[in-house]
């Protein structure tokens, strides 16, 4: 172990957002080699929390310690801390390129020296298990794969700290557990105190040593997970509130979309669609699994009508879709809701009432002849919010200054009142506050039982366990049905989804 | 403040304001302080007709920036526009067989025209090779220097426009108080003018009430969100920079005439970039645009105006702060990806 031998410890760290407080007195000690995560809904504090350790923002009071300094000041923290953000934007320099920006091997102190670089790359690379990607460009990656790229060059720095903020959001859960499992190997050898933060308790087992939570409006807790199993720790976070099911099992009725032979190929190293093929009936809930790197963002985008597959058919109530645009499915029947953090389904600076008629003003009830109809805008407005049990909100508020919840309520709002035939819903819950993705997954399958289709995309097992009547995951570009039984667990979906099932 | 885009707004004004009565008061007490002997050529203040043609000018550039700030595309081919509406309209001045009257009207149709055409030809060049509206408008703006000047005609005043009243009803003719002689003579400042405030304003009621305006703000503000609605991103992107090199040709057009030629020769840059001053001054809003227009037509016509961007230090000075409030309000102003990403995007869609 080369690492620091003192660790990390934090007393009593308060950070700040304007007038409310994200992290209050937190304590916390992670040893070297140790791994932490941090748990918490969207909006806790994770990564103010993580910036603060790092030295990037300021706090309130506390004191932080890296190694054998009593207190690290913000510019040693700086120094001493390697920090991994959420998004970046993936560049086109090779695997190799991006391992070496940091300290390029060089002849004279001039050239680079192109035998010892290769060699020093391959062997970073090697750590983490892409030694055979270095000559791919980084956007070519699967999001796995870039996350441990980044790993591997965070670990180049011999940092004191390593800090991580949700590096599985992207993830399915069998690739979160790869990852977080070679993370860990990484930050024992080295011994480096590692933090990430995550909205999944799952993430914590088995890899993590300890997990913080972290609440709106409370005081944090830390426990060990040798003391506290995964489900108590879900206990604990939610308070108990979470129920399997809101509803549901369904009846269904006739075929309202039907998929077949879809095949598609990826960009880069994601996985194409390999003669993909399934229906939706009315009164449905059709949960599809996978990991987005493994054709779920194709088959996303694909119903989108922003991909054209290269063969195939989408039929929506007898007519083929291929060929059609968004707007067109919409007219036809069809509604998408995105993730939460999606930015191409609402419009922050606009008004609430304004995102309750985005895509519906090229016809009736929102506007005649080209003009908007005022009184109709303001009439659906206060009807959604009433509807939708958004009682703060007003209709003419900015919508970017509602929480997550209450925005992704009201983008839910706008496609549920459009009556549509089938839903597409792509993670839509995915990092709200419990209590919001329970209000979300009601909503969505409600409309379900007025007589609408539901397919549900995500790379959560158990959000699909929880609304599913039938349930499908999607591995190697290819379904593999699971009948939605009472037997059946999250990990048989996640040996689905990395094909170590039997 | 348009819908959509009140972010900052009070202290944007606020700001704007203040660096609006800095140039105000500083440009005169420089012109104080160099305390120059009296030059009429310096001090003269020709109100007397062509401050509302500077106004026009200067109205229709803050137009040609931000109608197509709206759909977030920043029109740095104003120039451009502006430079083709002035060698139009400067090739048909040379025709004389045509009335001076008719000619002076042909020639500010014709330079909105081309520069609604350069506009159209930025965003041809988007779409067939990718280029940057930001570059293509820059390098067509150089590329037009040299035929503007090849181009380029001696000013000449405007022909009045002059109206018999005799053919107008007997009720307004016999009016009292409205103190009439029989031939009206209608400017070409009071036309243009009346124009101008009627674009500006049928422009703020169709952004704020139509649905097509309702469009173009979802593409101003986030053109992933535009696409997922349905909306044609690069077919409004293209009528805005039409509509935006229109306003700036016509005021290329319009230097061909003597007095706002005049007027405006003493803006410190480039004339046509005025259009963002006048737009940013404005706080990217048509009522804000109409007021800067006003209020900048005032201050180059002050006295002392010309003595203190005259001054070899403060000069720049003063030319610094018409750009300064770029720095504010851009940032708000422009699509909610960030400055940027609009500056330098090459599509529309991302992944989450």
């Amino acid at each position: 172990m080369s690492g620091p031998k003192s660790g990390l410890r934090v007393r009593g760290l308060t950070i700040g957002d304007g007038s409310r407080w994200l992290v209050k007195d937190l304590e916390l000690e992670v040893k070297p080699g140790r791994l932490h995560m941090i748990l918490g809904e969207r909006d806790t504090g994770k990564t103010a929390l993580l910036e603060s350790l790092a030295g990037r923002r300021r706090e309130e009071r506390g004191q932080v310690s890296i190694g054998d300094s009593s207190e690290a000041a913000p510019r040693d923290r700086r120094r001493a801390a390697s920090f991994i953000a959420q998004w970046w934007q993936p560049t086109q320099l090779t695997v190799l390129e991006r391992l070496l920006l940091a300290k390029p091997p060089r002849r004279f102190r001039i050239a680079i020296h192109r035998a010892a670089a290769e060699e020093r790359a391959r062997a970073l690379a090697k750590r983490v298990g892409v030694e055979t990607l270095v000559h791919v460009p980084v956007e070519a990656l699967r999001p796995l794969e870039r996350r441990l790229l980044e790993l591997a060059a965070a670990v180049d720095e011999s940092p004191a700290l390593l800090l991580l903020d949700e590096p599985t959001s992207e993830l399915g859960p069998h690739e979160a557990r790869h990852f977080l499992g070679i993370l860990r190997a990484v930050a024992r050898e080295d011994g480096i105190p590692t933090l990430f933060t995550t909205t999944w308790a799952r993430d914590g087992y088995p890899d993590a040593d300890g997990a913080t939570i972290l609440w709106r409006g409370r005081e944090p807790a830390t426990v060990s997970t040798e003391d506290v199993t995964e489900s108590a720790l879900f206990e604990r976070w939610t308070g108990g509130t979470m129920r399997r099911s809101p509803t549901g099992p369904h009846t269904a009725g006739d075929a309202l979309l039907r998929v077949e032979d879809l095949v598609l190929e990826g960009r880069g190293r994601e996985t194409s669609l390999a003669g993909l093929g399934f229906d939706v009936r009315a009164g449905e809930v059709l949960a599809i699994v996978g990991a987005p790197a493994d054709g779920l963002h194709l088959l996303h985008d694909t119903l989108l009508g922003n991909r054209a597959p290269q063969r195939g058919s989408i039929q929506f109530l007898g007519k083929e879709m291929l060929g059609t645009n968004r707007r067109q499915r919409v007219e036809s029947g069809m509604s998408f809701v995105n993730p939460p953090h999606a930015r191409d389904q609402s419009l922050v600076d606009f008004t609430v009432e304004e995102n309750l008629i985005l895509g519906q003003t090229h016809r009736g009830p929102f506007a005649r002849r080209g003009w908007l109809k005022f009184d109709s805008i303001r009439g659906n407005a206060v009807r959604s919010l009433t509807d939708f049990e958004l009682p703060d909100a007003k209709p003419r508020e900015r919508f970017g200054r509602l929480s997550l919840g209450a925005r992704q309520r009201i983008v839910i709002a706008r496609e549920v009142l459009r009556d549509p035939k089938l839903l597409v819903a792509r993670s839509p819950a995915q990092g709200l506050s419990l209590e919001s993705q329970e209000y979300v997954r009601k909503a969505l399958v409600l409309q379900c039982e007025r007589g609408s289709g539901l397919l549900w995309l995500s790379e959560d097992p158990e959000e699909a366990l929880r609304v599913a009547d039938r349930l499908a995951v999607l591995a190697a570009g290819k379904l593999v049905w699971l009948p939605v039984t009472e037997t059946l667990t999250r990990q048989a979906i996640i040996d689905e989804m990395s094909g170590r099932a039997a | 403040m348009i819908p959509g885009r009140c972010r900052g707004g009070w202290w944007a004004l606020g700001a704007n304001a203040a660096s609006f009565l800095l140039l105000a008061v500083g440009t005169q007490a420089i012109a104080r302080g160099a305390s120059a002997p009296w030059n009429p050529a310096a001090w003269a203040a020709p109100w007397s007709g062509d401050v509302l043609l500077v106004l026009v000018g200067l109205l229709f550039l803050g137009l040609g920036f931000l109608m197509p700030l709206h759909a977030g595309v920043l029109n740095l081919g104003i120039h451009a526009q502006f430079l083709a509406g002035f060698s139009v309209a400067a090739a048909i001045a040379r025709v004389p067989t045509i009335g001076p009257a008719a000619r002076a009207g042909l020639a500010l149709l014709a330079g909105g025209a081309a520069g609604a055409l350069v506009g159209a030809v930025m965003i041809g060049l988007r779409r067939r090779f990718a280029v940057h509206e930001v570059l293509s408008g820059l390098l067509l703006g150089g590329a037009m220097v040299p035929v503007a000047r090849t181009l380029s005609v001696a000013p000449a005043p405007l022909p009045a426009l002059t109206f018999e009243l005799s053919n107008l009803p007997p009720a307004l003719r016999w009016a009292p108080g409205l103190g009439l002689g029989h031939p009206f003579v209608l400017t070409w400042g009071i036309l243009l003018l009346s124009l101008g405030l009627l674009l500006a304003f049928l422009f703020a009621h169709v952004l704020r009430a139509s649905a097509p305006g309702f469009d173009l703000r979802i593409v101003g503000s986030n053109p992933l969100a535009a696409v997922a609605a349905g909306v044609e991103v690069d077919r409004v992107q293209l009528s805005m920079l039409a509509a935006g090199g229109a306003c700036a040709g016509l005021t290329g057009a319009l230097q061909l005439w003597g007095q706002p030629a005049v007027a405006l020769e003493r803006w410190p840059l480039p004339l046509a970039f005025a259009g963002l001053t006048i737009a940013l001054y404005g706080g990217g809003t048509v009522r804000g645009v109409i007021v800067a227009a006003a209020l900048f037509a005032g201050w180059i016509n002050a006295p002392g105006t010309l003595v203190s961007l005259g001054s070899p230090v403060w000069g720049p000075a003063v030319a610094l702060l018409l750009v300064l409030p770029a720095l504010w309000n851009l940032p708000r102003l422009l699509p909610d990806q960030g400055a940027p990403r609009a500056l330098w995007r090459t599509r529309h869609r991302e992944p989450y």
